[in-house]
């Protein structure tokens, strides 16, 4: 984690308290994979996400860097800020997309399915 | 008229004011424009009527390169070629596969796609296809059901195809060639040689060989070579009795540039339930389906990207069946129980519900490749013809194509809410090697391809080949590159093109 992400990881947790509930962290473990791939899949994509970036190999990384990812405006307490899945639309219209297990997922739903495989498998 | 050439007297000469050399979709697509006509036709079939093993052979022969199916099942010879056993798949080319891609080696065609539309509007009734429209939003206003995904046309788009009954030229047209006065139809009379004169610049008959060893010689005015990609080469190659390298050969061309549609299963879609995307558009059922459409990269994305053209098609299936290529899937056992339901009028029972989860079949067309190609071997068939010998290889450029296809689309589809696309195995990995499910459509393209310079093409703009007045060439050989339709409506369109051409010349 270089220093811009450390800034951004630091400032987001210090969001965290004031939080909508769907970015808390059991919401952000059910991603809207699940309908579509199931949930062996998605745990899957998680385990091999977690392999792929083992920086992000604990809950409280992988929930600071779905935060992170955030656009500032929903950051900031009084504005309206993206759903998570609009966040995901977002990351494959930006390209922010990775392939694991085969599959060509947004960085969000990764680290989404990352936190499935550890809180709800 | 209709004769057998085993039933002349040896040493016949054959004479007519054009000579068309293959009866399959490109001679009779040909022949049946001169029905009628002042002039007289020869339409020289190499097999009879029907197929017959001992013609098949003259077929048989070697392939070094990448595994690919026996030569002799690859085509059908004998009077309706290979539509005696084509599945009816057709579509038209895109703009962009006519142009010069500076990343595409040995791109582009000396024409434009405009310049095809007439002739490919003229083609679809000898296919028995549809109205000429390929646009899925012709086909959604037929049937509002019919509805294209929600793509970014500046990402994707929805290539559509039309389905032949499949025609069988054979049987389908088999009477009005017969019964025409003009045309003169001989069949076992296998051309084993293009004579030109002595210095090279035009042709002055064909050597025709029987099985039974008679010998007879056909001539005309003007000759057109329209027996398929790899007899085309085959016997401009082994015309080598004045020339060495053989005819219409002088830069080394001939037989260069063999091109297959790469048809692999590569990918799975998961449809997002919520969204309930309606699929019926790009639903096919064999014998019933008239138009389906299958999934594209825009041509900006293609020059973006530095890729091929290609389609997909979405098969249904299950996330735990194993992918098949077209020809494992059609298994002898398979294909006996469709005939049989073709045969009582039954399709294949409806899906119980919308299917939410496809093997993803990609149809990619083949970097041009100079070493791709046909060579003579050194065995010889039953006439003594040198048998063709196949090299089919592929480039790094055909290979790349796949996973920046599949990357972009899986961009895509997640974008739009869709669903979720996954790349198999072999796709994900950049080690440049094929899978055991490499396949080609059994479509055969480019080994004597179309330039108006003669150290890059075979043929000229006109289908003539270069430095030889009188011969031109019919069919997929005269493909600078494929494109991602299967070949024969254009190759139809082409040799309906070329009739009016010859018409314009004989007139």
């Amino acid at each position: 984690m270089d220093r811009r992400q450390f800034l951004d990881v630091t400032a987001s947790s210090a969001l965290v308290a004031g939080l909508p509930a769907a970015f808390n962290l059991h919401a952000l473990a059910q991603p809207d994979l699940l309908p579509i791939l199931g949930p062996e899949a998605v745990r899957e994509i998680g385990v091999r996400y977690r392999e792929l970036v083992p920086a992000e190999n604990q809950r409280q990384a992988l929930h600071a860097a779905i935060l992170a990812a955030r656009p500032w405006s929903a950051r900031v307490p009084w504005l309206a800020g993206p759903s998570i899945g609009a966040m995901v639309a977002e990351d494959f219209a930006a390209g922010r997309t990775m392939v694991v297990q085969g599959w060509v997922l947004s960085t969000t739903e990764a680290r989404q399915s990352a936190l499935y495989s550890m809180l709800a498998a | 008229m209709h004769i057998d050439a085993r039933t002349l007297p040896n040493g016949s000469v054959l004479e007519a004011d054009l000579c068309i050399v293959g009866a399959g979709a490109a001679g009779i697509s040909m022949a049946l424009e001169w029905i009628g006509s002042p002039r007289t036709v020869l339409l020289l079939e190499g097999g009879g009527l029907e197929y017959e093993p001992a013609m098949q052979d003259l077929y048989r022969g070697e392939s070094v390169g990448l595994p690919y199916y026996p030569l002799q099942a690859a085509r059908l010879h004998y009077f309706g070629g290979t539509t005696g056993h084509w599945a009816g798949f057709c579509s038209t080319l895109d703009p962009i596969d006519f142009d010069k891609r500076d990343w595409v080696p040995h791109s582009g065609w000396p024409l434009r796609r405009e310049e095809l539309d007439p002739f490919y509007a003229r083609a679809q009734p000898l296919l028995e296809l549809g109205p000429y429209e390929y646009a899925a939003g012709d086909w959604q206003r037929r049937d509002p059901t019919l509805v294209p995904l929600p793509l970014d046309p500046r990402v994707m788009w929805t290539k559509m195809w039309q389905f032949s009954p499949p025609t069988r030229f054979g049987t389908r047209y088999r009477d009005a060639v017969i019964g025409a006065r003009n045309v003169h139809l001989y069949t076992h009379a296998n051309v084993c040689e293009l004579e030109a004169n002595e210095s090279l610049g035009a042709i002055e008959g064909l050597r025709v060989r029987t099985l039974d060893g008679k010998e007879h010689r056909a001539r005309a005015r003007y000759y057109v070579l329209a027996c398929c990609s790899i007899q085309n080469a085959r016997l401009l190659l082994a015309s080598n009795r004045r020339t060495p390298t053989g005819l219409g050969n002088a830069h080394d061309l001939v037989g260069r540039f063999f091109m297959e549609h790469l048809e692999i299963p590569s990918g799975h879609l998961a449809l997002a339930p919520s969204h309930a995307v309606n699929t019926k558009l790009y639903a096919f059922e064999f014998g019933q389906t008239k138009a389906r459409g299958e999934l594209a990269l825009s041509a900006a994305v293609q020059s973006n990207q530095r890729v091929l053209n290609g389609t997909v098609s979405l098969e249904p299936g299950a996330p735990d069946e194993e992918a098949q290529s077209t020809f494992q899937w059609g298994t002898p056992e398979r294909l006996k129980t469709m005939r049989e339901r073709k045969a009582l009028g039954k399709a294949a029972p409806p899906p119980a519900k919308s299917p939410l989860f496809f093997h993803l079949m990609t149809r990619q067309e083949q970097a041009p490749n100079p070493d791709s190609r046909v060579m003579l071997s050194t065995e010889r068939d039953a006439l003594d013809v040198p048998r063709a010998k196949l090299a089919w290889r592929l480039t790094e450029l055909d290979r790349r194509s796949f996973r920046v296809f599949y990357e972009v689309m899986g961009r895509e589809l997640g974008r739009s809410g869709v669903g979720r696309v996954q790349l198999l195995d072999w796709v994900s990995r950049d080690d440049g090697t094929w899978p055991s499910t490499l396949s080609g459509g059994w479509h055969h393209m480019g080994t004597t391809r179309m330039h108006d310079n003669p150290r890059f093409g075979v043929v000229d703009a006109t289908c003539r080949v270069h430095g030889l007045d009188n011969l031109y060439v019919a069919g997929a050989s005269v493909y600078p590159t494929g494109g991602a339709a299967n070949p024969t409506l254009t190759l139809v369109a082409l040799s309906l093109r070329l009739s009016d051409h010859l018409k314009r010349t004989l007139a």
